[in-house]
């Protein structure tokens, strides 16, 4: 860019800095020297040296998509990718922590939402909130005619064959739990087998040990291999005539490995047992296509998808719900309640107790359209590079481990790495990179504490990211990261 | 055996006289009486709840004027070393300097024989990183506490709380809330609850040990 530009740039943002920073997508100032830089100011500076930081605070600011001159090595990930292109949507993206620049690195535990989601909800309660399927007026009218389309496009969207079998939940963990003890308590019988992996979720695994208590099944674990994915080989030698259910993560929250679902289903249905899938990790970022992975049953929250929390669903074949004796027990699950018993509702009313989230239902509905408007196609396209760009980048750092397999020809990564950097706790990387650098990363054991134990550690830090982030937040991530380990490392 | 503390009719024993040093114009039971009362702003921190404890070894003096501890390294009640540790924590306004102030503290804390601090009964429960917490009475009676973390900011956490509390009568341990430690707001945007777990589990932590090394306790009225 020449110099002259520049001093252009730099007037521009000095004068229209104060009125527009937090209403443009935020860009960085695009200096040939340097890939991140953030400063509107006379001399180009970095994020990376706290000497920088010299009176006031750091500010982000915006300017036009016109001044893209970055040339990247890879056009997905360059100035005018999905993750530009979304971020004007998603206001909360737009402001800074502890004078930074919020980097949101922490979608897998939970999404952000585009102002259409947050429109839904608003008009929701401003224009027909009423309660639904029992009311004769106008508002309940409209309120239940809005709630069942909501229904339709979660049907639609994972291309379900009728919208009957999408049962609307809290969550995913109350979805899961709903399989355990409605299909689980009557179908499971003493000595009868469920197949997990050890990676799998807290909520995928408690709700099968406290119904394999009652029933008198056994759980059994698949391990990991050497590549730390989940050792398919030993999970298809698993399969026996007393394997009753398999219930396995699409997309590991830790691990970033993606379990072949397809060929599951098969070994599966060959003896006879169900599939459930809890593809939290994986509506959100890919198609999901339930009538071509032949799953039984399948769960996800809407709060990992751009959608409000409080509302999940759980995908479930027709004759299977049918089967199925109640969960939760109240109001709309019924036909008719006498004192002495009760009969009940076709699903998926049966299994759809007291009022549901409406707003939040039907707050989903408008995150599904937006996700089908960009294409889950082109978001997943889109999250490989990242996922591969983060990954790379992340091994540049010293003294680092990434949990999982290494992306390759065979093996997609989805986009998120959990790591462990040597001698450095990970709360304390993630307190740091807070603090210094408004960097947004999880610490813990991210609900998956057998597959901690099995790695050996206590805890890893982990980094996720969803399309609204750009290359420009893993450069800035990066950056921070070995600011932090810099910083912790002067103090041993 | 002695009839348990009061506020204003205290029976000396010679072993007690040593605590006079200092306050030679006033009546013992006064000067106590005035030094709680400079600190009873936040904590309604009355003799009362003293009634109850009988550490055997000790008479009612003790009890009464442990906060005082001149035969302590320094003879600063827990309340005044909170305060000291809150005050130097809230001068420092950006919140990486509260986090370089904890891994100062964190540097500075006695290394734990690993092998011994780091025994599963000594784990708190609830916190994100491991934290473990030794506590035992010295010859005087007060609690001596060890600490250790895989963590270097929750050893730093650590460390504050040791210095607040290591050398303190069971009781001063028992008397500081979570509150009196929010001020040091280190890692917490407002008054969050994350980095409030670590410090209160541990504090918490300490409080449990302590009680549990003392011997029981009859039923109070």
């Amino acid at each position: 860019m020449p110099s002259s530009t520049l001093t252009l740039f730099n007037l521009c943002c000095n004068s229209i800095m104060e009125t527009v920073v937090h209403k443009l997508p935020s860009f960085k100032l695009l200096n040939p020297t340097s890939s991140s830089s953030h400063y509107c100011s006379t001399t180009t500076t970095t994020r990376t040296s706290k000497s920088f930081r010299v009176g006031s605070r750091r500010r982000s600011f915006s300017i036009s998509a016109s001044a893209s001159a970055v040339r990247e090595d890879n056009q997905a990930l360059g100035s005018v990718s999905l993750g530009h292109i979304t971020r004007p949507d998603f206001p909360i993206l737009h402001q800074e922590v502890n004078g930074s620049r919020l980097v949101y690195l922490d979608n897998a535990a939970t999404s952000q939402k585009p102002t259409a989601v947050l429109n839904a909800l608003q008009n929701y309660y401003e224009a027909y909130n009423s309660n639904v399927h029992r009311g004769i007026h106008y508002l309940s009218a409209r309120a239940t005619d809005e709630y069942e389309l909501a229904r339709k496009k979660v049907a639609a969207f994972i291309n379900a064959l009728d919208s009957r079998e999408i049962v609307f939940t809290k969550n995913a963990t109350e979805a899961i739990n709903l399989v355990a003890y409605s299909w689980g308590l009557s179908n499971l019988k003493p000595e009868d087998e469920v197949i997990l992996t050890i990676a799998e979720h807290h909520s995928a695994i408690v709700p099968w040990q406290l119904v394999a208590q009652k029933t008198g099944a056994i759980l059994k674990f698949v391990s990991l291999n050497q590549d730390e994915a989940p050792d398919v080989d030993n999970l298809r030698q698993m399969f026996s005539r007393k394997t009753k259910i398999v219930v396995v993560h699409h997309v590991s929250n830790t691990l970033a490995s993606v379990l072949p679902i397809e060929e599951i289903v098969l070994w599966a249905h060959d003896v006879g047992a169900k599939v459930l899938v809890d593809a939290c990790q994986s509506v959100p970022h890919m198609v999901v296509n339930v009538q071509s992975l032949n799953v039984d049953f399948l769960v996800a929250s809407s709060h990992k998808m751009c959608g409000p929390t409080g509302v999940g669903f759980l995908y479930g074949k027709s004759e299977l719900l049918s089967a199925m004796p109640p969960f939760l027990g109240g109001g709309e699950m019924i036909s008719d309640v006498f004192l002495d018993h009760s009969t009940y509702a076709e699903p998926p009313s049966r299994f759809e107790a007291g009022t549901p989230a409406i707003g939040e239902a039907i707050g989903l509905g408008a995150a599904i359209d937006y996700l089908s408007r960009l294409g889950m196609q082109k978001i997943h396209d889109y999250e490989i590079e990242l996922a591969k760009y983060l990954y790379e980048s992340l091994l540049s750092v010293p003294n680092i481990h990434v949990y999982g397999p290494a992306p390759s020809e065979n093996v997609d990564r989805a986009a998120l790495c959990s790591f462990n950097i040597e001698n450095i706790h990970p709360t304390d990387i993630a307190t740091f990179l807070d603090q210094q650098h408004g960097v947004a990363i999880r610490s813990g054991h991210h609900c998956a504490q057998p597959l901690h134990r099995h790695l050996g550690v206590n805890a890893s830090a982990r980094a996720s990211l969803h399309f609204y982030n750009t290359k420009e937040d893993v450069d800035d991530f990066i950056q921070a990261l070995n600011d932090t380990v810099n910083f912790f490392n002067s103090f041993k | 055996m002695v009839s348990g503390p009061t506020t204003t009719s205290l029976s000396l024993s010679s072993s007690s006289s040593s605590f006079l040093f200092g306050f030679n114009s006033l009546k013992f039971s006064q000067r106590a009486r005035l030094k709680f009362i400079d600190n009873v702003n936040e904590r309604k921190f009355t003799f009362a709840p003293l009634k109850c404890i009988r550490i055997s070894g000790f008479d009612s003096c003790s009890a009464l004027t442990a906060t005082e501890a001149p035969l302590a390294p320094s003879s600063e009640l827990v309340s005044d070393k909170l305060h000291r540790l809150a005050t130097e924590f809230r001068a420092l306004h950006e919140p990486i300097d509260r986090v370089k102030r904890l891994l100062h503290y964190a540097a500075i804390l006695p290394p734990a024989d690993e092998s011994r601090t780091r025994a599963p009964e000594n784990r708190v429960t609830g916190c994100t990183t491991q934290v473990w917490v030794e506590a035992e009475l010295d010859e005087s009676g007060r609690v001596r506490f060890r600490a250790d973390s895989d963590s270097e900011i929750s050893k730093g956490f650590c460390s504050c709380l040791i210095y607040v509390l290591d050398g303190a009568d069971p009781e001063e341990v028992a008397m500081v809330k979570a509150n009196d430690l929010s001020d040091l707001n280190v890692g917490l945007h407002g008054k969050s609850h994350s980095r409030v777990n670590t410090w209160h589990n541990v504090l918490v932590a300490m409080q449990k040990r302590t009680e549990a090394l003392l011997p029981q306790q009859p039923q109070c009225e």
